[in-house]
């Protein structure tokens, strides 16, 4: 082999092996995946007007105007409104999600039509509202490995009664058609496509054959001539390109580890995190081989927790208004702001705020030597 | 035989004589009677929110993601309601669905409350249900 030769096949195994960047699709796709996932950003960064049937209520015009940092499918500064109401008498049904009045998103834009035919900037809470839950926008890089992880899996972890005695329970949540739920900051929805369904609908007033309704303002009807966009606004393959393009972004990279934060991860064990946030799942069978029988090191669990009162907000299905789902860690080096509502600026002041279940936990992180507590820290900025 | 056939006609003009005075006398002008237009039908799978046996009616909450909706159902006496437990189906009575209960529930109508024809019980939220959507 000459020395060319050699140079030209050590910076083509060099490129191979390059992590994938924020953005990127996961490795292995086919070629007609690729051009899916290509084809579906257009639609995600797809800027929607009116004429087209933005709204009349909506939280942003595009996906990707709030899923954009540091690039396209990675988090946002945007914080929306949930609401719910908790009923803890009612047996079986304690938590009402507004269902009735559109479900739990209240959108804070609305279209110069609503405006002008009800003059409101945004859709008003329901009477009787007395908590808001205020929801940060997460990336969604890796979330069509989160995806296919198999239900059997998550449920493997889920220890309701505590039966191990390490003050630790993770129980699932259920969609409203008692599918497992996974995804949302509360695990409500079973599923990414109906993830990425609903949100067209719910965060940017789009309908489509999946959501073919428009949402009403607060459970009334929309006035006439606020909507002239005919039903449904988006086509079926649209909705499945921008599907395609959510599932299949790769989970962020995790930095190289220096040798303190290899230390922090050990801490971070030994503290009792990988309770809830288990560093690997593994996917199951799925039509996308990139996708299929993948170790995916989300830091999840997927279950709920309660988190004590401080964090307390809204309930969510099964989930009452102080369990969250845990939040996976992955990506965490991209992040600016922590836990479900953007209230903490650094990892530290996320630990800080842990109660409940991870009480724990967070008072271990407490006793930690100064070296130690920053050894974590260390570790969790690589992720 | 003239008597049979005769009786014959009148057995196959009376009935449309008689609908078309009916048609008549409730339009004020003669007209052709409409063809039935078809009742449309659909199924909702989600779970019970709110539940009348008196007025016998239930509302079903389902959705898509954080789309929800709220689908009315007035039940007749003539719905079949069936719970499926373990692959088995069995006759239930209205009063034995609970809050909570995840439903498919077929029905027809054109606006709320919608009418069932059935209601399968396939689960409940806290526990799941046997089978996939």
């Amino acid at each position: 082999m000459n020395r060319y030769a050699f140079v030209a096949l050590a910076l083509g195994w060099g490129v191979a092996c390059k992590p994938p960047q924020p953005g990127d699709p996961v490795r292995g796709l086919s070629k007609a995946e690729r051009a899916r996932f290509d084809s579906g950003r257009a639609v995600f960064e797809s800027t929607f007007t009116a004429a087209v049937g933005l709204g009349p209520l909506f939280n942003g015009s595009s996906c990707a105007e709030c899923q954009e940092e540091p690039v396209v499918g990675g988090g946002g500064d945007e914080v929306e409104r949930h609401a719910a109401l908790f009923h803890p008498e009612r047996v079986g049904f304690a938590c009402d999600l507004l269902a009735a009045q559109g479900g739990p998103v209240f959108q804070d834009s609305v279209t110069p039509l609503l405006h002008a035919a009800l003059g409101i900037d945004r859709e008003p809470l329901p009477a009787g509202v007395t908590t808001v839950g205020r929801r940060s926008t997460p990336d969604v890089f890796g979330f069509g490995l989160l995806d296919a992880v198999p239900d059997s899996v998550i449920l493997s972890y889920a220890d309701p009664n505590d039966t191990n005695h390490d003050g630790i329970k993770g129980r699932p949540n259920r969609f409203v058609d008692g599918r497992l739920g996974r995804f949302g900051r509360k695990a409500f929805v079973p599923t990414l496509r109906d993830f990425n369904d609903g949100a067209f609908q719910a965060e940017i007033g789009i309908t489509s054959p999946s959501v073919p309704e428009e949402g009403s303002v607060t459970g009334r009807p929309l006035p006439p001539g606020t909507d002239p966009a005919p039903d449904p606004e988006l086509k079926e393959h649209e909705l499945e390109l921008a599907d395609a393009f959510v599932r299949m972004l790769a989970p962020p990279s995790p930095l190289k580890q220096s040798r303190e934060a290899k230390h922090g991860r050990e801490v971070f064990a030994r503290a009792g995190c990988t309770g809830c946030h288990i560093p690997a799942l593994r996917t199951g069978d799925n039509p996308i081989a990139a996708l299929r029988h993948k170790e995916v090191a989300a830091y999840t669990d997927l279950l709920l927790h309660d988190m004590g009162p401080d964090l307390a907000d809204i309930c969510f299905g099964l989930a009452t208004p102080s369990e969250f789902r845990t939040e996976p860690l992955m990506g965490l080096h991209l992040a600016t702001k922590f836990l479900h509502d953007g209230r903490a600026t650094t990892p530290e002041q996320a630990i800080e705020l842990h109660g409940g279940e991870a009480t724990r936990s967070r008072d271990l992180f407490r006793a930690l030597p100064a070296a130690d507590r920053a050894a974590l820290i260390a570790f969790l900025k690589t992720l | 035989m003239f008597r049979l056939a005769l009786l014959f006609s009148a057995l196959l003009i009376v009935p449309h004589s008689a609908a078309a005075q009916q048609t008549r006398s409730s339009q004020g002008k003669p007209q052709a009677a409409p063809a039935p237009a078809a009742v449309p039908h659909d199924s909702v799978r989600g779970a019970i929110r709110v539940i009348d046996v008196r007025k016998r009616t239930v509302e079903v909450s389902t959705g898509v993601g954080y789309a929800l909706r709220v689908v009315p159902l007035q039940v007749p006496a003539s719905a079949s309601i069936k719970d499926r437990k373990g692959g088995q189906l069995a006759n239930i009575a209205l009063a034995d669905l609970k809050l909570g209960d995840v439903v498919r529930a077929r029905f027809g109508g054109y606006a709320a409350p919608f009418v069932v024809y059935t209601i399968e019980r396939i689960g409940r939220m806290t526990t799941g249900v046997d089978s996939t959507p």
